[in-house]
């Protein structure tokens, strides 16, 4: 079912592809229908996943490459896809979010074949990043994914695209570079006990492996009776997360003693990789890329880069820095939660800064990012589950918000926060869903900000890794928040109606499509700040036993 | 009598009601403009009556509902509400003052066009201070505090238009929300030494050591300082009078603002002697520099606000000073009777059209009505002998002269500075009643009416309400009313003759002061502090708005000019690296090899003349060469 997920857009941007340049209207209908479909097969995974498992579910393994190397071991790759409480909320919110763009993309209207293709294509690739279990399908998606958001941003943006769109693909390409290294070098030092069984003949196949047969092979492993030949490599995350399988004496093993420029290399790998997805979550100083793709980017772009893009640099986090790395996340606890405070802090005393409305949720989102850097960082319960949380919600919330700045800009073409004043007597339902957007985004209790913020912020008072006055400061970003975001509230919309640039009649309020999209985000972030449990029913058994490797001895 | 189960159905629909209808009349739009007032003022009598009911099936008893709200391993947040005798106290006051300012509402904003919104903002309101009121965990508190902040904000910026508006509503959110990180800060500290923000679960007196519960303490009363107004956080309550009358009569003076009371009473038994003596310190700052700031005001309401900033801080003082009971005593009198005074004064806006005391004056005659309601209210302010407000005063005076005399030496500066503000109270009011009631009128182009009963009766309800013998027999003591039954002081405290005399004495001396302060006078350094509200604004814009904005500014620019400078410079750096081997790549590698290529051409040319096609040379060449190996071999 999960391959669905990925398999579907993909055939929908092939079919896009095939179709011949007369039939350019039917586009948008094959993307929103495709779209659809995707969200249904989510809410059919959301029905068939048990919330009681902390395990991976709904696997779906292939066989892909299986190359024997000599001396080197064998190559073992698959097509591995399986969700658990951490990636199923993701995959949810990458459901909604794409429908929402796929709405919003409506308004497109020039080259509609590559743009409806590069759209489906960047469908698949999130969602793939989403699900893939195996670290190689994992960055295959991470790698591929940059290729349609490159030319969606270069080629329908505005008119610094080009700039905009190289420093995108550039910056996260340098990420994923050390990605790749630490990719390549994990890969080098973890073996697939089930296939290292079968290949040493203690089974005969997959289906015969038990725990008992594994446990044997790991044990023979660490007491060097397997011969390399007979090892099996592996880019399986499950077995990466697991000491036990490492090699002994392996370049990463986990005992941790090999050492590159004074540092061991495990901790190297662990900062490489926090760099990496750092890059995309985005942490400061990493974040500069951000605001420019935002600005230059068509609305649908920013809807889906702010909506999910953003969240598979916290989710990499969650699954490969801190999964695989426990040991190097609790050794730089201090650092990361620091860098997370000043995301926040940093985030929000830009945003007040700006003038350019999209700019300043570019912004906002540095700073609510921060709270999930904060949150993951506490290495608590409540710090992990409310930054995925947080990341549901800041998706819901700033496709939201990125919507409605395309509500304006499509108006007018004009962003600038001086340039109106009053509007909400020319457009009262968009200053209504605006305001609630930047209520529920500041934390109004309610509303799903509020919970993120609270249970990022409890998790990092709570920790045992982080001092009480890092959370003080870091409650200076709620309050920086309610101060940029009434201020362009009191700016734009309150006082008597003013525009710089409005000619008779161009300040109409929501039409039906606008509507159609923004008043069901409103109404999840209402719904999921109502009732967080629907949210973290789904992520507290994954969240405990993932916990449960920074549990102190 | 009702089962349990009814008790909690109908408690959930007490609090449900006001958020669902608030939420209806949001939805509905003008098309339910002219009714929505009614509808309004009947669900909220609805809820009064369910008060009343709860209060008579559960008397003393504390009920407690939980639902958890969010489980996780580890934690549970439970959303729970408590009912016991404060919250049934409170509920009874706010849908009572609740229903009063709805109904003159209705004829307050009969012209507004968008009636449905101001009535869903209140009815938002008042769902929300009813969760402050029922929270029976400090989060569920909290999520209600903010809620009570929005309404406000709501509120306040109803006349969007207006830009004042818009600015004061957004002062009073950020300054709550100052407040409220501190608010935040201190819950998380309570759940960090006690494990849990259960109110009924939380031990009495934490286990760590003493400067931590005092931070905590303190952190909790941050909440208090922003929503209740108190030193420094005061400034956004005057300004928040741009809001509609009604509003400020029931938000900003008797209900919202007195929240921060009503925490400090939830909370007391947390708070050390250390962290009392701070809130004893602010609250008698605020109590004496907003009594101050009232006495030079030209706005009608702007008086009262500063009055209601002044009253707050002698409830915080009461809180303090350790007796909580004559605290939420005068939290109740004033509720009513700063409501009187401020539907009062809308009374006299309606009928003058303008809110300058300047342009007032004779009014006594023209709006006898309104002007025995508000006198009434005033004298309950003032603290004359009889009405409400003198009981609950003595009360809070009292008990600070008992704890001045514990703790001795300087502690006595509390209780005298907190007579001396009552003086000014009844200074600052006898003022606003010469200016706006007495004398001639100042403004002969306008003609003053009467306002409909509408907008008097609630008034005159409110004022009945102000007089003592409501609350006590004996009209100099309270100690034996139904207050006191409900809410007993935690020690016993003795008859305090002479403070009532003193008292007295400066109140008299305050009115005879406020009726001689010349009404149009030059002003002087001191009354321009006073008007200037010892020009707070101006120094918060300065030091804090202004650098703030600056360091975003400059946060900006170093983003821009350094971080992304940085990234610009090796992205531009690898660009020129990248010619640079380009360049080696074309002159010296690529070169190496056209070099060679080079060689082997002319090579090739050389050999090519060599070979011309003649078989004749060919055999000659041919001959030749083995002429040479046969010379070299041989």
């Amino acid at each position: 079912m999960l391959s669905l997920l990925i398999f579907i857009p993909l055939l929908g941007s092939l079919l896009v592809v095939l179709l011949p340049d007369s039939q350019k209207n039917v586009y948008k209908w094959i993307t929103l229908a495709v779209c659809s479909l995707e969200l249904l097969v989510c809410g059919a995974i959301y029905l068939a996943f048990d919330p009681a498992l902390a395990d991976y579910q709904l696997l779906e393994r292939v066989d892909w490459i299986t190359l024997p190397l000599g001396s080197l071991g064998v190559v073992s790759i698959d097509y591995l896809v399986g969700i658990d409480g951490i990636s199923l909320p993701m995959v949810l919110l990458s459901g909604v979010v794409m429908l929402v763009g796929a709405i919003s993309s409506w308004t497109i209207d020039k080259r509609l074949k590559a743009y409806h293709a590069l759209y489906l294509l960047l469908t698949a690739t999130i969602i793939g990043c989403f699900i893939a279990l195996d670290f190689f399908l994992f960055f295959l998606f991470f790698e591929f994914m940059l290729l349609p958001m490159y030319f969606l941003i270069g080629l329908w943006g505005g008119p610094r695209r080009e700039y905009a769109s190289i420093k995108f693909f550039l910056y996260t390409l340098a990420g994923s570079v050390l990605i790749l290294l630490v990719m390549i070098s994990l890969y080098l030092s973890v073996m697939d006990p089930v296939e290292t069984a079968i290949n040493i003949g203690l089974i005969g196949d997959r289906s015969e492996a038990t725990d008992t047969i594994i446990r044997q092979v790991q044990f023979l492993l660490a007491d060097y009776k397997i011969q390399s030949q007979q090892l099996v490599h592996t880019f399986d995350l499950r077995y990466m997360a697991h000491g036990s399988n490492y090699l002994p004496n392996s370049f990463l093993g986990p005992t941790g003693e090999r050492i590159v420029f004074g540092i061991p290399t495990r901790m190297l790998a662990f900062l490489c990789v926090f760099l990496g997805f750092a890059i995309k979550l985005p942490v400061v100083p990493f974040h500069t890329w951000l605001p420019d793709a935002h600005v230059e980017a068509p609305t649908p772009v920013s809807v889906v880069l702010a909506g999910v893009l953003l969240k598979i640099g916290g989710y990499g986090f969650l699954r490969i820095g801190w999964g695989l790395f426990p040991d190097g996340a609790a050794e730089y606890a201090l650092l990361l939660a620091g860098l997370g405070v000043i995301s926040i802090v940093y985030g929000g005393f830009n945003a007040l800064a700006q003038s350019d409305l999209k700019k300043m949720i570019a912004y906002s989102s540095v700073s609510h990012m921060g709270f999930v850097l904060l949150g993951i960082a506490s290495l608590t319960s409540e710090g992990v589950n409310g930054a995925v949380y947080q990341m549901a919600s800041h998706g819901v919330l700033s496709a939201m918000l990125f919507l409605l700045t395309g509500v304006i800009y499509d108006r007018t073409h004009d962003r600038r926060i001086d340039n109106y004043r009053g509007l909400a007597s020319a457009m009262p339902s968009y200053t209504a869903l605006t305001a609630i957007a930047f209520f529920a985004s500041l934390g109004l209790p309610g509303f799903s900000g509020f919970v993120g913020e609270l249970f990022t912020l409890m998790g990092s008072f709570q920790s045992l890794w982080l001092p009480g006055w890092m959370t003080a400061l870091a409650t200076l970003g709620i309050i920086l928040a309610a101060a940029y975001f009434l201020w362009t509230l009191q700016r734009m919309f309150f006082g008597p109606l003013w525009s710089r640039t409005e000619t008779a009649g161009q300040l109409t309020d929501l039409d039906t499509r606008e509507r159609l999209m923004l008043i069901p985000l409103a109404a999840l972030a209402l719904l999921l700040g109502l009732f967080p449990n629907l949210l973290f029913n789904l992520t507290n058994s994954t969240v405990a036993e993932w916990i449960q490797r920074f549990s102190v001895e | 009598m009702f089962d349990e189960n009814t008790i909690r159905n109908l408690f959930w629909l007490l609090l449900l009601l006001p958020f669902l209808s608030g939420s209806v009349w949001l939805l509905a739009g003008r098309r339910i403009n002219h009714w929505v007032g009614m509808a309004a003022a009947v669900l909220t009598l609805t809820g009064l009556g369910l008060s009343v009911f709860l209060a008579n099936q559960i008397g003393t008893e504390i009920l407690t509902l939980r639902t958890e709200w969010l489980i996780m391993p580890g934690r549970v947040v439970p959303i729970s509400f408590r009912i016991d005798a404060l919250t049934l106290l409170m509920l009874i006051v706010v849908h009572f003052i609740a229903l009063l300012v709805q109904i003159y509402s209705i004829s307050y904003l009969h012209d507004e066009r968008d009636r449905y919104r101001y009535f869903g903002f209140l009815s938002l309101f008042i769902g929300s201070m009813l969760g402050i009121v029922l929270a029976g965990n400090l989060i569920v508190l909290y999520a209600f505090w903010e809620l009570v902040g929005l309404s406000s904000y709501l509120l306040i910026g109803f006349w969007f238009r207006k830009p004042q508006a818009a600015a004061a509503a957004k002062k009073a959110f950020l300054m709550n929300r100052v407040g409220d990180a501190g608010f935040l800060l201190g819950i998380f500290l309570v759940l960090f030494q006690a494990g849990t923000t259960e109110l009924a679960a939380l031990p009495t007196e934490f286990t760590s050591n003493g400067w931590l519960a005092t931070l905590t303490g303190f952190c909790l009363f941050c909440g208090c300082i922003g929503k209740s107004a108190q030193f420094p956080l005061t400034t956004w309550l005057p300004d928040a009078m741009e809001g509609p009358t009604p509003v400020s009569a029931l938000i900003h003076a008797a209900t919202m603002v007195a929240a921060g009371i009503f925490l400090l009473a939830r909370i007391h038994f947390l708070l050390t002697p250390d962290a009392l003596l701070i809130i004893t310190i602010v609250g008698t700052i605020t109590m004496l520099m907003a009594a101050y700031s009232a006495l030079y005001q030209t706005d009608i309401k702007k008086v009262l606000a500063y009055s209601t900033v002044s009253q707050l801080g002698l409830m915080v003082i009461g809180m303090g000073t350790g007796n909580g009971s004559a605290a939420l005593f005068h939290l109740t009198t004033h509720a009513f009777f700063k409501a009187g005074l401020f539907l009062a004064a809308g009374s006299v806006i309606h009928g003058v059209d303008t809110q300058d005391m300047r342009k007032m004056g004779g009014l006594r005659k023209v709006m006898p009505v309104t002007f025995s309601g508000w006198a009434v209210c005033a004298a309950a302010l003032s603290g004359f002998p009889l009405f409400s407000g003198f009981l609950s005063k003595e009360a809070i005076l009292a008990g600070a002269f008992g704890w001045a005399s514990q703790q001795g030496g300087f502690a006595y500066i509390i209780p005298v500075v907190a007579v001396l503000s009552s003086g000014l109270t009844a200074c600052y009011m006898a003022r606003q009643g010469k200016l706006v009631f007495f004398g001639e009128s100042r403004n002969p182009d306008h003609h003053a009416h009467e306002s409909s009963p509408i907008l008097t009766v609630p008034i005159l309800m409110l004022a009945v309400l102000s007089i003592g013998f409501v609350f006590a027999v004996n009209p100099f003591s309270a100690e034996h009313g139904w207050f006191y039954r409900l809410f007993p002081a935690v020690s016993e405290s003795e008859e305090h003759l002479w403070i009532a005399v003193l008292s007295i004495t400066v109140v008299a001396i305050g009115i005879w002061l406020g009726w001689r302060i010349p009404v149009l006078t030059k002003s002087t350094s001191l009354s321009r502090l006073s008007e200037h509200n010892w020009y707070l604004d101006g120094f918060y814009n300065r030091v804090i708005a202004r650098p703030f904005v600056r360091l975003a500014r400059f946060s900006f620019a170093f983003d821009q000019r350094i971080i992304d400078r940085l990234v610009d410079f090796i992205g531009i750096g690898n660009v020129v690296l990248a010619h640079m081997i380009s360049w080696v790549d074309r002159a010296i590698v690529d070169g190496l090899v056209n070099g060679a290529s080079w060689l082997a051409h002319r090579l090739g040319n050389l050999t090519r003349s060599v070979q011309n096609g003649r078989v004749q040379s060919y055999i000659a060449s041919a001959v030749v060469g083995l002429l040479v190996i046969l010379w070299f071999l041989i």
